[in-house]
Order: C-alpha cells, then sequence, then structure tokens
C-alpha cells in the first residue's frame, strides 16, 4: 500500500490519528497535510492538535497560533497550538482561588502555595497537562477528526503508558476513599450525624472517567491510527525500530510508517548532478532498501524532497496529495 | 522518630487493611453492644479511628510528593488538594510526631 487514502478506506471509522517519531522529521508538516485534505477535500470537520513544544504549526499556516485556542485556518480546518506552560500556571491559579474559596481565606497558607507553585517544576506536569488537554478536546466530540502531532519525547506512546498507570492509581484511590466512607459512615451512624458527600470521589470518578475513555479510544485501532514518520537516515531507523517495540509492549498497533524527504532517484541520471547531491542520494537509496527490509509492509506513505519548505496553504495542498496517493516513482523496488 | 519509616505503601495498605478487619469485627460487636444498650461510645471512636489511619494512607497516596515522595503526575492531586486542605495540617503532625512507648499502649 501507498499512499493513505487507502488507509482510510480501509479503515473508515478512524477518529483520531496519531503523528509520532523524531523531531525536524516531518511529524507536522505530516499532520497539517492529513488535516487540510479530510477537511478541504473531504469536508469533514478536522481539529489538528500540536503537543509539541517547539510547535511549528504557526510556521506552516503562517500564522500566530500558540497558545491561542483553537483557530480555523481553512475551512473546517481547525488549528491549537497548546501553550502547556501557560495551562499549567492557569491551572494553579484556578485551584488556588477554589481553595481560598471553599475555606473563605483572604490568602493561602504558605506551605500550600509553596506546594501548588513546586509542582510546576515536575517535568510529568508538562505531559499530564498536554495529555489532558487532548482528552479534553476529544471528549468535546466536537470534530469528526482529530489529528495530534506528538512531540518528541518518547514518541509520544508514552502518554499512553501514564494513561494506564493513572487509571490505575485513581482506581485504587477510589477504592481506598471508599472504605475511608463506609468507616465515616458507620462512625456518623452510631453517633447519629450526618454522613458527609465525598466530593473527593466525585472529583476521582470524574478524572478515571476521563482517563478510561480516552485510553480506550487511543488503543482502538479501528477509532486511532499511529503513523511513525521517518526519514531515509540510519538515526530515523533506529528510532522507528525502538518506537516500533514500544508500541508493540503497550500493545498499539502501529498503523504505519511514513518515508520524508526522498529525493527523486531520476536525478542520478542527469550527468552534470553535482557530486554532493550524487552522494546524498546514493546514502537514501541504502537507506530505503534498509527501510524495505525492515519496514516494507508498514510503509503507508513516502513524501518527497520538495523544492522549497513546505509551508503555507498552498503547499499544504501538494503535500497532502503526495501524502494521501504517494508517488509510486520515489520507490524502485 | 518518624513512625512510617519509609515504609513502601503497599506495606502500609497492607497493614491498614489487616487494621481495618480487626476493627470491622469490633464494629458488629459494638453493634450488638447497641442493641443491649452499651458499648456505643467505643464503636464509634474505633470507627472513626480507623477512619482516620485510610485518611493519612489516602493522604499520603494522592499527596506523598508534598513530602518528598514523588507517587503520582501532581497534576491530578491538585484536583484533590482543595478538599483535603483541612487535613494536612494533622496529617503532617501525626506522620512526624515523636513516639513512645505509651503509643503501644494505645494502639
Amino acid at each position: 500500500m501507498v499512499g493513505l487514502a487507502e488507509f482510510f478506506e480501509r479503515k473508515p471509522n478512524i477518529e483520531v490519528v496519531v503523528f509520532a517519531g523524531k523531531g525536524g522529521l516531518g511529524k507536522t508538516t505530516s499532520s497539517a497535510a492529513l488535516s487540510y485534505h479530510m477537511a478541504v477535500n473531504e469536508g469533514k470537520k478536522v481539529l489538528c492538535f500540536s503537543t509539541d513544544p517547539q510547535a511549528s504549526l504557526s510556521d506552516i499556516f503562517e500564522r500566530d497560533l500558540f497558545g491561542k485556542g483553537v483557530v480555523e485556518v481553512a475551512p473546517n480546518l481547525y488549528v491549537v497550538e497548546i501553550d502547556a506552560d501557560k495551562k499549567i500556571a492557569e491551572y494553579q491559579q484556578e485551584i488556588k482561588h477554589k481553595i481560598m474559596d471553599m475555606y473563605g481565606l483572604e490568602e493561602l497558607p504558605k506551605e500550600i502555595e509553596e506546594y501548588i507553585d513546586s509542582t510546576s517544576a515536575e517535568p510529568a506536569m508538562y505531559e499530564s497537562a498536554t495529555y489532558d488537554a487532548m482528552a479534553d478536546l476529544v471528549a468535546s466530540g466536537e470534530y469528526d477528526l482529530y489529528v495530534f502531532d506528538m512531540p518528541p519525547f518518547g514518541h509520544g506512546v508514552r502518554m499512553v503508558a501514564m494513561a494506564e498507570i493513572l487509571s490505575a492509581w485513581v482506581d485504587k484511590i477510589t477504592e481506598a476513599r471508599k472504605e475511608a466512607a463506609e468507616y465515616e459512615a458507620v462512625a456518623a451512624t452510631l453517633k447519629g450525624g450526618m454522613q458527609t458527600e465525598d466530593m473527593v470521589l466525585k472529583e476521582l470518578e470524574e478524572i478515571r472517567k476521563k482517563m478510561t475513555t480516552f485510553t480506550e479510544l487511543m488503543t482502538n485501532s479501528e477509532k486511532t491510527a499511529f503513523f511513525m514518520v521517518m526519514v531515509p537516515e540510519k538515526m530515523a531507523i533506529l528510532d522507528t525500530e525502538r518506537a516500533l517495540e514500544m508500541f508493540r509492549e503497550l500493545n498499539i498497533e502501529m498503523s504505519g510508517v511514513i518515508v520524508n524527504q526522498i529525493y527523486p532517484r531520476d536525478l542520478l541520471n542527469k550527468p552534470d548532478l553535482p557530486e554532493l547531491l550524487r552522494k546524498k542520494i546514493e546514502m537514501q537509496e541504502k537507506h530505503l532498501l534498509e527501510i524495505r527490509e525492515k519496514f516494507e509492509d508498514l510503509i503507508a506513505a513516502i513524501i518527497p524532497m520538495y523544492d522549497r519548505e513546505p509551508k503555507g496553504l498552498e503547499m499544504i495542498a501538494k503535500v497532502a496529495e503526495d501524502l494521501m496517493n504517494s508517488r509510486r516513482d520515489l520507490l524502485w523496488w | 522518630m518518624l513512625d512510617w519509616e519509609v515504609i513502601p505503601i503497599p506495606l502500609f495498605g497492607r497493614k491498614n487493611k489487616e487494621k481495618k478487619e480487626e476493627k470491622k469485627e469490633g464494629v458488629s460487636e459494638a453493634l450488638k453492644g447497641v442493641l443491649y444498650g452499651f458499648a456505643v461510645h467505643g464503636a464509634a471512636t474505633a470507627a472513626l479511628k480507623t477512619r482516620m489511619h485510610m485518611e493519612h494512607l489516602f493522604m499520603l497516596m494522592t499527596l506523598g510528593d508534598m513530602l518528598g515522595f514523588p507517587i503520582i503526575p501532581p497534576y491530578y492531586s491538585l484536583k484533590i488538594l482543595p478538599y483535603v486542605v483541612p487535613n494536612i495540617k494533622s496529617w503532617k503532625e501525626r506522620l512526624f510526631r515523636e513516639r513512645d512507648f505509651t503509643d503501644l499502649l494505645s494502639g
């Protein structure tokens, strides 16, 4: 199979598409191109979401989107470039106000304020905030298709692993909380007091529900597709192999590999081809053979190297064409 | 000395569960007692005490990182924080309390 068009024909119920892989290989470009195709050519309402801290959707769509919320860049095509730091800061503020409101405080106890502030230093905080934002967006069900441009950390799939851990954790504390509530009820009955409603349980249930729903969706291969974006280079091949391993461990089906930045091979027939370019093409050829050997069944699309940066709607439309129906002449085997 | 001596959490949980089983029996015994008109106060106290133990366990599970134990990304701990603010003081006091032999007598 070459081209994502075939993939979407086979799997018409896909709701979420995730592009993973190393930085700078074309994840964001692929995300933008697929989103563009689905929105403009197929009339689906699409949300393209970048979780990359160095988000470049702004660059591709040539508009400042960072931390601006949902922006419609073309008919049916909506884009979000999340500013996770800002989201965390707002979230912390919200918690502080909630505590002050709940207990009628003028200011927070120093210890609690310090604790809340210190949480932004946790590396996992960033990932949790991003994951939470993704889950919220998908839960809204406002769009026909969600396209996620995953940040390079742990190929993004670590987020799914984290969801499982979080889910187990919430289960455990929910259990502990329920037991505690039982004892409270016993004590209250014996003393003739009233049972207080446990808001914590409610909150925990909500977190759990949100996470399980999202994790179930992400691990359902009929509804969610994961594509690895790579280039014909040694590093990218190694990285993709590692990612495949990780996917297997998490029981996630990798839908396919997208090989990007391929130089047209017929350039080699040009007598005046500069030596540098010839070397580059020959090197790619070697690595493409390795890619064929290792991932042949997985190759979902091939994208050529363009003569200019894939920026702006016009270029994105061109990339979308290659992504959906790849040029077969790029693969000579 | 710290009374919990960095006990791994599952152990901590199991320990509590055992205690809970004892207390559960205590509670049903006491319910009989209610019917006969005595021992009500003791049972209520026992239930409350178990409740307190579980509250401490719960606090550790949710806000362990407040004491330097990274248990879970604090993103979701923060969601719980507002509800447990009144318990933080007593939780920490209990965890960091000096203990002596009279604690053994009172359990």
